[in-house]
């Protein structure tokens, strides 16, 4: 089978800087015929090795809005299934267009990529958000729950914004066959837990991933992958009539004791009919499915820190055809150290073949990049600029030769500075001379500015702050790649580690500013509620009849202080207010006047 | 007094009070009327200043006292004003900041010196004067500033009402007298005197006389009827000298701005549109979406036909439903939708003026956004009307 995807490993590192693997550089690029399309939108990027998919949440890149993100250089999404599915889905997937419905996309088939409007990325499809594998990690609006129940035989459990959910195999092919992503993980029962598995834990769910990724990859070359399954299902029916049919038979005897004589050659007669059924072979009708080869397939290896299920995993799996390239698991490590997490990853790279790409979720730090780069992994995604953006921080870290300029911005060599610090209020200088970044160029926004922005709430901080961390990774990793090319990764790394250090174990403290911000914001709202209330009445289009504002701030300026919603329960019980209200825009009053009102009270919580 | 701003009508609507305008600032032209979208904190709810200038905007509002108080007089002094510090090249208008003390912090008294009010960080006893208002103002260096002015309620009424707009001229001289910067910023008076038409006619005979660059109708939108707001706006709309442009403050839902251009308003102000984006309402031709509710949960269709901003030519309800309120992205194409459908919305009104057929408009617009001639504010109607436009009966009227 032809792979959609074409994985080139343009070189690879002179010198290993481990035994076994090293680090290599290539492209990973869809095949011509699916990077088919006339117009500017519609042609991939290719995303250059070792190299980042760009973390996402809900589908959308955090804080960035397309054309934002199209200042970006990266050349492919994350998108994790749990984070888009609705609990209807595929269920509700008959209502999926055939074709795109944005206007300017019109006639191309409506994928997942259409959908999130990715159309010139590699859309990568994973089941989990896997970023929770990291240190600390954070979300501020809707962290997905990780200790899940267990998965089954039959399902894998996932975290939905909506709730939990179970999703079977079929559900996920289902799902997979519409959203058509570039490349999809292979549904895997995928240890969350925070403590070490124990070794009956690991092999189950090793067997059991192994079992899904055959069943998916036979219903990807069109053939019904399920049909074994079926077969022991209906083996097991017949097995279930066959018994109900001879207890059955038995009361009867019983009920008609007077006719011993014949029931005896009854069941002699019986028993025989049971005997011949066992021999007959059972024939399922296999499913007709349309193959969907065009779609790349990554497959998960794991095995925890069991050093032999983790090569168990990695050779199996690697013996299967048609799988495209893997993803590293270090969720079930969690309850070990970094040290201990990159042995167990050198562990399963040493079993795969080296022609594949390879993917790694969590260890997204510099450092940590730097190590796993040099012990064979092609990708990474952009979870950790992220993370800084929402501590209000900004990367000055560099790679290599200081870049020119930059002694100015970073005196003191600082991996990151973070905007909320008073000592930033009046510097009118950017975050980091030289960088290209929106915010950085021509000075455009100053670090006095960040600090202004993230003192008074105002979102446009985080967008900046994502922008510039953004930029300065993709920057990384091109100096990463330059390094493997000229033989100086190693060289380079270890300057790093000295001039840098490492990474600081995130906290999840807030600056002691933010907690200043968010409590003054949380006692003005308190205030205002009073204020809030003898106006909340008249809030609303067209149909009132009593003229209230809009005025410039007062209602306003303080009600967009109101924080967004947090918080899945109070999310749900305002959406039933609000569902309850009326539709359509002249008509809406009801609702808008609800919505507020909840969110003051919530604010005010 | 001085002016640092040109004003051109282009083009006089045959029915109604409307016109058409060029208003030469600054930073650049205005095509007025125009809908400014207000930066309250001098940003506009995580849109970039590129992707604002990007909606065709050519002014936006920033208020005084929040600017006042962060980042402060002396960085904005240091940075070189509110344009550089917020990377904002085009036009900025800014308020006077008294509405907000007295709005939003309690115990402010208003005395003849100024309106005396608690600090919000300290709690101690400050004071606006129409001196630091015009000093704080001249800091941030907006292309239009506004006087300080008594504002009260616009349902009070009694002799406070004849107090705020004596002391309203009083401290508008005091304003002029103060303002450092004449020939680079536009200073504009606010008309108060409620809703007495007597009041209203005094006050803008006094201002009238202190030759601003330009007036605005202040003292509305306080929860007074709509029947009676549009009689005060139209009132001072035909005492108002035609060859300025007028403002008329804190409006912005979308009838009360065809409404207002018919009566002669040339300027608008409101937070509205970005402040309801954040809650998941999209605003468009035909009413507002609440993009929370589960019904968009399968509308593959983008919020609007036809709108060409970021978020109507990038996804669909049914995608935006999943992310509004729940992500930034969502808040943040909802506020750039909701700009755009404002400015848009401008930008029609002052097509159908130049081509004189701004009558047609005001009936289809109101026939798109409330289908029922039953549905159509009765107010608007009445206000329409005074301007010669029958929304019952004469919709087949040229
Ligand atoms: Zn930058
Ligand atoms: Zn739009």
């Amino acid at each position: 089978m032809t792979s959609p995807l074409k994985f080139q490993i343009k070189q690879t590192s002179a010198k290993p800087t481990r035994a076994g693997e090293s680090a290599r550089c290539g492209t990973f690029a869809l095949s011509q015929s699916n990077t088919a399309g006339t117009d500017q939108q519609h042609v991939k990027r290719t995303i250059e090795t070792p190299g980042c998919l760009m973390y996402s949440l809900k589908g959308a890149v955090p804080h960035l809005t397309p054309d934002n993100l199209r200042q970006q250089s990266f050349g492919g999404v994350n998108v994790s299934l749990e984070q888009i599915l609705q609990t209807d889905q595929p269920g509700s997937f008959s209502r999926w267009p055939e074709t795109s419905p944005i206007p300017q996309f019109t006639g191309s088939k409506f994928t997942l990529a259409e959908y999130l409007r990715l159309q010139d990325l590699i859309t990568f499809c994973d089941l989990r958000d896997y970023s929770y594998a990291a240190e600390n990690f954070r979300h501020p609006t809707t962290p997905p729950t990780r200790k899940l129940a267990s998965n089954t035989d039959n399902h894998a459990v996932l975290s939905t914004p909506k709730g939990i959910r179970q999703l079977t195999l079929d559900d996920y092919l289902k799902t997979v066959r519409h959203y058509r992503p570039d490349v999809v993980v292979a549904l895997a029962d995928t240890i969350a837990e925070t403590t070490a598995p124990n070794e009956k834990r690991v092999r189950k769910s090793l067997e059991r991933s192994l079992k899904w990724l055959d069943q998916i990859l036979l219903e990807r070359a069109g053939q019904d992958g399920t049909i074994e399954d079926r077969r022991a299902e209906e083996e097991k029916k017949r097995r279930r009539e066959r018994k109900e049919k001879r207890r059955s038979a038995a009361a009867a005897a019983k009920a008609a004791g007077e006719q011993q004589e014949q029931d005896q050659d009854q069941d002699q007669e019986q028993g025989a009919g049971t005997s011949k059924e066992k021999e007959e072979e059972i024939y399922i009708e296999p499913i007709p499915t349309e193959p969907w080869t065009d779609v790349g397939l990554f497959a998960a290896v794991g095995g925890a820190h069991l050093e032999e299920s983790r090569i168990w995993s990695a050779q199996e799996t690697a013996k299967k055809e048609g799988v495209d390239g893997f993803v590293i698991d270090t969720l079930s490590l969690s309850a070990l150290d970094k040290d201990a997490r990159l042995k167990h990853v050198q562990t399963s790279l040493d079993h795969l073949p080296a022609d594949k790409p390879r993917l790694l979720y969590g260890l997204h730090a510099p450092e940590d990049v730097l190590e796993a780069v040099a012990m064979g992994i092609d990708l990474f995604d952009t979870s950790y600029p992220f993370q800084l953006a929402e501590d209000g921080r900004a990367s000055l870290y560099y790679y290599g030769p200081r870049p020119a300029g930059q002694d100015k911005s970073n005196s003191k060599t600082q991996r990151s500075i973070n905007l909320w610090d008073d000592e930033h209020g009046d510097k009118f200088v950017p975050i980091l001379e030289g960088c290209r970044c929106y915010a950085c160029k021509d000075n455009k926004h100053t670090r006095a500015y960040i600090n202004h922005l993230l003192k008074t709430h105002e979102m446009l901080a985080t967008v900046l702050l994502m922008g510039h961390n953004m930029y300065q990774y993709s920057q990384f990793f091109i100096l990463v790649r330059e390094s493997i090319q000229d033989g100086t990764l190693q060289e380079k790394s270890t300057a790093f580690l000295a001039t840098f250090g490492k990474e600081p174990t995130r906290t999840l403290e807030k600056h002691p500013n933010q907690i200043i911000v968010e409590a003054a914001l949380q006692k003005r709202n308190q205030r205002l509620e009073g204020a809030e209330e003898g106006v909340v009445g008249v809030i609303g289009m067209g149909a009132s009849t009593v003229n209230t504002p809009s005025l410039g701030a007062a209602v306003g300026a303080h009600a967009e202080d109101v924080e967004m919603e947090d918080s899945e329960s109070k999310s749900k019980k305002r959406h039933e207010t609000e569902e309850a209200g009326e539709d359509g825009g002249a008509k809406d009053e009801v609702v808008e006047k609800k919505v507020k009102k909840a969110a003051v009270a919530e604010s005010s919580s | 007094m001085k002016s640092a701003l040109k004003w051109d009508v282009i083009a006089k609507c045959g029915t109604t009070k409307a016109r058409a305008a060029v208003l030469t600032l600054p930073h650049g032209p205005v095509n007025a009327p125009v809908f400014m979208p207000v930066g309250t904190q001098g940003t506009l709810k995580g849109i970039t200043p590129d992707q604002i200038e990007g909606l065709g905007c050519q002014i936006m509002l920033n208020n005084t006292y929040h600017l006042g108080l962060r980042p402060g007089q002396e960085l904005l002094d240091t940075c070189g004003g509110a344009h550089v510090f917020q990377g904002w090249n085009r036009n900025l208008l800014t308020d006077s900041g008294g509405f907000q003390m007295v709005s939003l912090l309690k115990l402010a008294e208003i005395t003849e010196k100024g309106v005396q009010f608690e600090s919000p960080h300290d709690g101690s006893l400050m004071l606006l004067t129409p001196e630091h208002s015009m000093s704080l103002q001249n800091s941030i260096g907006a292309d239009i500033m506004m006087q300080l002015d008594d504002v009260v309620s616009s349902l009070t009424t009694g002799p406070r009402v004849e107090e705020a707009m004596w002391r309203s001229i009083r401290w508008l001289d005091r304003c002029i007298k103060a303002h450092k910067k004449p020939e680079s910023q536009n200073l504009f008076a606010i008309i108060q005197g409620g809703l007495d038409p007597a009041l209203r006619k005094q006050c803008i005979e006094e201002m009238v006389k202190r030759d601003t660059p330009g007036y605005a109708i202040g003292g509305l939108s306080g929860g007074e009827e709509k029947d009676k707001f549009w009689r005060v706006v139209s009132q001072c709309t035909d005492l108002m000298p035609r060859e300025k442009p007028i403002y008329c403050m804190g409006v912005g839902y979308a009838e009360d701005l065809v409404v207002c251009v018919a009566l002669g308003v040339d300027m608008f102000d409101c937070v509205f549109p970005t402040r309801t984006a954040r809650f998941g309402n999209a605003l468009t031709a035909t009413g507002t979406l609440s993009l929370r509710q589960a019904k968009f949960k399968d509308d593959f269709r983008p919020i609007e036909e036809g709108c060409d901003c970021i978020a109507c030519k990038s996804y669909t309800r049914a995608y935006l439903y999943t992310i509004v309120t729940k992500e930034t992205v969502g808040c943040h194409l909802i506020s750039i939708h909701n700009t755009a459908y404002q400015l848009r919305l401008m930008r029609q009104v002052r097509e159908s003026i130049i081509e004189d057929r701004f009558p047609q408009f005001i009936h289809k617009f109101f026939k798109d956004l409330f289908v029922e001639k039953a549905a159509y504010p009765e107010w608007a109607v009445n206000a329409l009307k005074s301007v010669n436009v029958d929304l019952i009966q004469g919709e087949n009227q040229p």
